[in-house]
C-alpha cells in the first residue's frame, strides 16, 4: 500500500477534463468507480486476467462509499489486477501422464484429437488450482489542485491504470514533464528542438507522442 | 546444384532476399548502427531530450549550491548524489553509469556531458526551507522514484495519510517548479547564446572550479 506506507514511487498527471466530462466529478467519482469495478475472474470462463477499481484499503471491496473514497481534498483508491496463469511446462507434463497411463490401458497411444481433448481438460483443472496473482496500483488524485498521481514502478502498470482513468472519467491525464509544461506555457514547439551543441550532432525533433 | 538446393535459392529469389547475382539485396545493419539507432529514438520519444537537458542543466546550477528558484516565498536548493546514467546518441558510446559521493560532478562525468552524452537518471536531495526530500528522476517522465520525504509529524494514522500525500505533493510540485523555470529558459534567447556556451565550459573545466563547494555541501549532507 504505497500511499499509506512504504516506497515513494509515483508517475505525476494534471487531469484535464474531456469533453462529456462530469460537470461534478466529486459527486460522480464513486458511480464511475463503481461502474469499471473491479470483478474477480470467473474461474468457469477462458479468461486470464481481471482488472478494475478497488478501494484503498479493502482491495476486495468495490462500494466506495465516501469514507472510504475521500481523505480531505483527495480521493483514493486502488486499481487492482488480477492474472491467472496455468505453467506451460506442468500442462505438458500433465498431459503426458494422462498418455502413458492411456498407451498402457488401451494398447496405442492417444490420437491427436484425444490429446487435445485431455488438454483443455487438464487446463481447466489446473486453472481451478491456481492462486490468482494479485496486484494493486493506488491512485491518488487531489480534487482541489487536479492533480493525480499513480503509485506504480512499471511504466506498463502505469500506462494501464492511466488508459482506465482517462477512459472511465473521461478525462486527459497530461504528465508533468518539460515538453507538456511548455505547452501549458504557450511555448511553440520550434523553440524547443534538440540542442545540437549538447547532444553533438544536429537533429530534428520528429518523433512525437503528442504529450506537449 | 541439386533440385532442393535450386528450389531454395528460387524461392530465396522470389522473396527478394536475394538478387539474380544470388548475392543478398540488403546488407544487413551494422550493430553499432542498430544501437545508436534505438538511442536516437530514446531521445526523440515524447521529447525525452528536453527532459535529459533539464537534468544536465540543473547538474550545472546545482554546483554552486545556490538557491535555484522560489517555492512558496522559500528557495530550493538541489544537490545531485550518489548514481548518475548518462546517455547519448553520437560516438561509440550511448550509455554510460557513474557511481561515487560526488561522481555526478566529477570530471569524468563533465568529460561525458562534454563528448554528447546527457544527464538521463540521477538521485536528488532537494532542500526546501527546514525539508529535505530525496528521489530519483528519469529523463523520459520524471517520475518519482524511491522517494525519501521528510518525517511525518502527525501521530494519528488518517492525518499520517493526509501529510504523506501532502509532502509527496510537494515533492512533485517542487520538481514542476525547477521544470518550469528550465522551461522559460530554455526557450528565451539566452539559452543558445550564454547559457549553452557557459555549460560547456563548465563541462570542459574552463570555469573557475567550485569543487570545493559541493564537497562542503555532501559533508554537510552526510552529517545530518
Amino acid at each position: 500500500m504505497p500511499i499509506l506506507r512504504g516506497a515513494v514511487t509515483f508517475s505525476r498527471f494534471l487531469v484535464q477534463p474531456d469533453e462529456g466530462a462530469p460537470s461534478d466529478l466529486k459527486r460522480s467519482l464513486s458511480r464511475t468507480l463503481k461502474a469499471r469495478a473491479f470483478a474477480p475472474i470467473e474461474r468457469r470462463s477462458e479468461e486470464e486476467r481481471a482488472a478494475g477499481f478497488v478501494e484503498l484499503e479493502n482491495h476486495d471491496s468495490t462500494e466506495f462509499p465516501a469514507g472510504a473514497l475521500f481523505y480531505g481534498e483527495y480521493a483514493l483508491f486502488g486499481y487492482r489486477i488480477d492474472q491467472i496463469k496455468v505453467p506451460g511446462p506442468v500442462l505438458r507434463a500433465e498431459v503426458d501422464k494422462w498418455a502413458a497411463a492411456f498407451q498402457k490401458e488401451k494398447g496405442r497411444p492417444p490420437s491427436r484429437g484425444e490429446k487435445a481433448e485431455n488438454r483443455s481438460s487438464v487446463r481447466q483443472m489446473l486453472r481451478n488450482r491456481a492462486v490468482p496473482l494479485t496486484k494493486v496500483h493506488d491512485v491518488s488524485w487531489n480534487l482541489k489542485s487536479q492533480q493525480l498521481q499513480i503509485w506504480a514502478a512499471s511504466r506498463k502498470a502505469v500506462e494501464e491504470v492511466l488508459s482506465a482513468v482517462e477512459t472511465g472519467f473521461k478525462v486527459k491525464l497530461l504528465p508533468l514533464i518539460p515538453a507538456a509544461a511548455a505547452a501549458r506555457m504557450g511555448i511553440e514547439d520550434s523553440a524547443l528542438g534538440p540542442t545540437a551543441e549538447l547532444i553533438g550532432m544536429e537533429l530534428q525533433a520528429e518523433v512525437s507522442h503528442g504529450e506537449a | 546444384m541439386g533440385k532442393r538446393e535450386q528450389a531454395r535459392a528460387e524461392a530465396a529469389f522470389m522473396r527478394g532476399d536475394v538478387g539474380v547475382d544470388g548475392a543478398a539485396t540488403e546488407e544487413k545493419q551494422d550493430a553499432a548502427e542498430v544501437e545508436r539507432g534505438k538511442a536516437r529514438e530514446a531521445l526523440l520519444r515524447g521529447k525525452a531530450y528536453l527532459g535529459r537537458e533539464f537534468l544536465t542543466w540543473l547538474l550545472w546550477r546545482s554546483e554552486a549550491g545556490e538557491t535555484l528558484v522560489e517555492f512558496e516565498k522559500t528557495g530550493v536548493t538541489v544537490l545531485f548524489l550518489g548514481r548518475v546514467v548518462l546517455k547519448g546518441i553520437s560516438g561509440d558510446v550511448t550509455e554510460l553509469s557513474a557511481r561515487g559521493a560526488m561522481a555526478p560532478y566529477s570530471e569524468q562525468v563533465r568529460q561525458a556531458l562534454d563528448r554528447g552524452l546527457l544527464v538521463h537518471q540521477a538521485r536528488l536531495l532537494l532542500t526546501h526551507g527546514e525539508k529535505a526530500y530525496e528521489v530519483t528522476l528519469d529523463a523520459e517522465f520524471l517520475d518519482i522514484r524511491a522517494a525519501k520525504l521528510p518525517a511525518l509529524m502527525s501521530e494519528e494514522d488518517d492525518s499520517r495519510t493526509t501529510e504523506r500525500l501532502y509532502l509527496a505533493e510537494q515533492l512533485s510540485a517542487l520538481i514542476h517548479t525547477l521544470v518550469e523555470a528550465f522551461v522559460a529558459v530554455r526557450a528565451g534567447r539566452a539559452w543558445s547564446k550564454q547559457v549553452v556556451p557557459a555549460m560547456k565550459e563548465w563541462m570542459r573545466g574552463e570555469e573557475g572550479t567550485r569543487k570545493q563547494t559541493v564537497l562542503q555541501r555532501a559533508a554537510n549532507v552526510r552529517k545530518r
